[in-house]
């Protein structure tokens, strides 16, 4: 098996979901080789054999300085048809999604998308996809090769083996199609701490809160654990909160290491978007509320009274 | 006493009636434009497509997109629920001298066996199945699968299905109907446009025909518009059902009367439950609530969580899942209710939307496959060379075909059953009896309805006794509205028109009547305000039975049913 992993970067650093996928690939066996795309990347490409990468090539090029997919499809297609990959493996991103899909279209190649796992399975490949609400997974395979996946972003965890890898580059000619979109302007949203994607530590506020200004026990929590702060879609709602931190349904699904839920009922449109966390905890005064049937430690009480001693001893341990 | 009524919504029906606003070059122009895919507005597809291929001319003449239809679901049957035991007598007559067979339609297979029992809290007793509900020769069916299966057979006769897409405004110039304008995509939650902000269109046709289901939007404003409201006002029941994978089969199909509907005259809880098998592995079980209810406490969804917990029903589910659930009304006016006329220039209403509904039969599926049938009929006459549909009359035909069949004959035995039950479960059994003895003359003359909304409010303190969600028996409203496939985005524009400044008791009904979680009262400082989270909604539209006013959200959104 040959294997291409798609290394996206930002700000000078491979992302983690990226080099989670990396670890994973070297895993399972066969030549994993990477590939960093941009404009002054040649630096990034030499860290990925840290996490399993034997080969990473690279296009270096003005075109590929922005964020925009075509280009990258260009170089993808270009790479995979010359050396010959039978897989292309993907961290999920709004880039990343764009990209496979539209790789998937110039190669002819099936793409299975938002998986949760990879297996050998008698010499091919299997894809596990969550179904139905996450309520069953189902076996995917592919047809044909390339086969490209698309792995929910906190699926692997990255794992530094300590290897080096061999950097190439390679030239990419693109298409004039490909280069007649343009970036305008990018914003970030701005925020402190980790993004709730990238976090090891959530702590996420609901409706149990009582008030919008009670979010700052939240916060005051997430900083002492060097964590996130996420929210429901109930507080959402009610403009407590800005939408970029809802999880569930239809916000964001993550997967930190831990995952501290103050004041949340735990509703299925929310369990959806954490259940795969590592250690959740709840807080709650309703002994009766869902989430205490799937949390992994639970609480039952005030969190005005709760969170703040907690904040307190965390800063206590940390110092 | 509070009346819904006393707090009318926010909504004037002349909003949504319009000139056509886009250029001629930028309309989308189709022979006949059909609103909504369900059986009704997809048999007239299926039936226009069989005309036309029996003269091709009349495509040529019904132009470039002779047959649209609309639908603001997902997919075809996103938007359906249906028990459903299914008259077979719609679609025989709809494929009849055709290359489909009755066998062919997706189902369940036949009704073999069925009973009729009386619940109170503790047993079940058998009763005699009333005529009415009797369903020999009938079949078992998901709506949705069913009509996922018509969609089919209307693409292959040549119609065009556009999914994904809302039909907000009634396009009329003069007196005449001349299409709907789609609704916007993509606006915010104040209805500003957002990057993928993608305005409606103006589809213009020869003929639209409203097929919308159970409280149609469209047909709500035609009705008001071109003043075809019959001489009573439309009343309905909310249904809310389930879909079981059960661990072993049932074999017959159940309804139940009674418990946990309380049968006392003050209540005024008509209603039932019915419990049906689709296939060796599955049942689905459903309870249906007359919306003329009084009690502002009684939840159609906790009802059905209790009923589920009764030892006759539980059985059936034992080592089961629940795997899917569903919520709609129903117009139970039947007869008396019916619009005035079935036409306006231009201008065609069929099945659900128009209240083609037998209510002792607990069916219309036929009545909206035998209309839109009928309506695709009514509209090629219309366009018959030298004639055009948007004079006065021009599409009479159909409302005098509609008259000559089954359906009008049916409907009219029945007309005064469901009103019968405003006296309780007691005497308006006896009432009912004796209109089924007599064929419908006795009791005499038309007895009247009373909108849904126009029923005072009174509060005996219910909910106390909903069972507590065990989540595997029973289970609370946000993981049934996940379980429906509702997807809607948080930041879409608020489509409920509901006064939020109501008194509490009003503010209750309705927290405790939607299915999905929409309402909930808040108190602050003594007044009581209304909170709505529209994105919960699955359209089941009992809000505007009982003082509120749906106006369609944006196409594509809103529960993706499957199994129902």
């Amino acid at each position: 098996m040959t294997t291409l992993v798609f290394l996206e970067h930002h700000e000078g650093e491979l992302l983690k979901p990226s080099l989670g996928v990396l670890s994973k690939a070297a895993e399972l066996g066969g030549d994993v080789a990477g590939v960093v795309l941009g404009s002054g990347v040649r630096d990034l490409a030499a860290k990925a054999g840290a996490y399993g990468a034997a080969k990473v090539y690279v296009a270096d090029a003005p075109e590929l300085e922005q964020p925009l997919s075509q280009p990258r499809v260009d170089a993808l297609a270009k790479l995979v048809s010359e050396q010959g990959f039978d897989s292309v493996l993907f961290a999920a991103s709004v880039l990343a999604a764009d990209v496979a899909s539209g790789l998937s279209a110039r190669l002819g190649a099936g793409l299975n998308w938002d998986l949760t796992d990879l297996v050998q399975q008698d010499g091919s490949l299997i894809g596990k996809r969550p179904a139905l609400g996450d309520s069953v997974y189902v076996d995917v395979g592919w047809s044909s090769e390339p086969r490209l996946a698309l792995i929910r972003a906190g699926t692997f965890d990255p794992k530094e083996t300590g290897g080096e890898a061999q950097v190439e580059d390679f030239d990419v000619q693109f298409e004039d199609f490909s280069l007649a979109a343009t970036m305008l302007e990018q914003a970030h949203a701005e925020s402190e701490g980790p993004s709730i994607e990238d976090a090891d530590v959530i702590v996420a506020g609901g409706r149990g809160l009582g008030a919008p200004e009670n979010f700052k026990l939240v916060e005051e929590l997430a900083q002492a654990l060097g964590g996130a702060v996420a929210a429901t879609r109930a507080v959402v709602d009610s403009g407590w909160y800005p939408y970029a931190t809802q999880v569930g349904q239809t916000g964001k699904t993550v997967s930190p290491k831990l995952y501290i839920a103050c004041g949340i009922s735990g509703a299925i449109q929310h369990k959806v978007g954490m259940q795969s966390s590592g250690v959740i905890v709840a807080i709650n005064k309703d002994p009766n509320a869902p989430i205490f049937e799937f949390c992994d430690f639970g609480v039952v009480g005030d969190l005005n009274d709760i969170v703040p001693k907690l904040t307190e001893l965390v800063r206590q341990r940390k110092s | 006493m509070t009346r819904p009524a006393e707090y009318p919504p926010p909504f004037d029906s002349r909003e949504f009636v319009a000139a056509p606003s886009d250029s001629p070059d930028e309309r989308i122009d189709v022979g006949v434009l059909i609103v909504g895919a369900g059986p009704a507005g997809l048999a007239c597809a299926i039936r226009l497509g069989q005309l036309m291929e029996d003269d091709p001319s009349l495509a040529e003449r019904l132009g470039e997109v002779p047959v649209a239809v609309l639908e603001k679901g997902k997919g075809v049957g996103s938007h359906l629920v249906s028990g459903a035991v299914v008259n077979p007598r719609g679609f025989r007559r709809l494929f009849r001298g055709r290359d489909v067979r009755i066998e062919d339609i997706p189902s369940f297979g036949p009704v073999q066996h069925e009973s009729v029992y009386f619940l109170n809290s503790s047993a079940a007793t058998r009763v005699p199945t009333p005529p009415t509900m009797k369903n020999d020769g009938n079949f078992l069916a998901s709506l949705s699968q069913l009509s996922r299966w018509l969609a089919e057979q209307a693409e292959a006769g040549g119609a065009m299905i556009l999914p994904e897409t809302s039909a907000e405004r009634l396009l009329v110039t003069g007196a005449r109907t001349v299409g709907v304008r789609t609704g916007d995509k993509g606006r915010g939650r104040s209805g500003e446009p957002m990057p993928n902000f993608e305005p409606g269109v103006d589809v213009t046709a020869k003929v639209t025909v409203l097929a919308e289901g159970t409280q149609g939007h469209l047909t709500g404003v035609a009705l008001d518009h071109f003043g075809l409201r019959g001489d009573n006002p439309q009343v309905w029941a909310l249904g809310v059902k389930e879909v079981w994978k059960v661990a072993k089969p049932l074999d017959r199909v159940i309804h139940t009367l009674g418990w946990p509907l309380r049968g006392g005259r003050k209540y005024r809880e008509f209603g039932g439950s019915f419990i049906y098998p689709m296939g060796d592995d599955m049942v689905t079980i459903g309870l249906v609530v007359g919306l003329d209810y009084r009690d502002a406490e009684v939840s159609v969804h906790d009802l059905l969580q209790e009923l589920k917990t009764h030892r006759f029903v539980r059985k059936i589910l034992d080592g089961g899942e629940r795997i899917g659930w569903a919520a709609k009304t129903i117009p139970e006016g039947g007869f008396v209710a019916l619009p005035r006329r079935l036409h306006a220039p231009g201008l065609l209403l069929t099945g659900d939307a128009a209240g083609f509904v037998n209510v002792p039969a607990l069916k219309g599926i036929h009545y909206a496959v035998e209309t839109g049938r009928l309506a695709a009929e009514a509209a090629v006459e219309a366009l018959r060379p030298g004639r055009t549909p948007w004079t006065p009359g021009a599409l009479a035909s159909y409302d005098r075909s509609v008259r000559d069949t089954y359906v009008w004959n049916d409907l009219k035995r029945v007309r005064n059953m469901r009103q019968a039950f405003a006296n309780g479960l007691v005497l308006g059994g006896a009432m009912a009896s004796g209109a089924i003895a007599t064929f419908g003359k006795f009791p005499p003359g038309n007895r009247p309805t009373e909108p849904d909304a126009e029923v005072e409010l009174i509060r005996p303190k219910r909910s106390a006794k909903y069972p507590a969600p065990d989540g595997k028996l029973t289970f609370d409203k946000l993981s049934s509205v996940y379980l429906s496939g509702n997807k809607t985005r948080d930041d879409a524009p608020n489509h409920i028109r509901v006064r939020t400044d109501v008194p509490e008791e009003l503010g209750l009904l309705w927290e405790r009547m939607c299915p999905a979680q929409v309402y909930e009262v808040k108190e602050d400082g003594g007044e009581t305000t209304v909170e709505v989270t529209a994105s919960n909604c699955v359209q089941c539209g009992a809000i505007t039975a009982k003082g509120g006013r749906l106006t369609p959200p944006e196409g594509g959104s809103g529960p993706e049913y499957t199994l129902t």
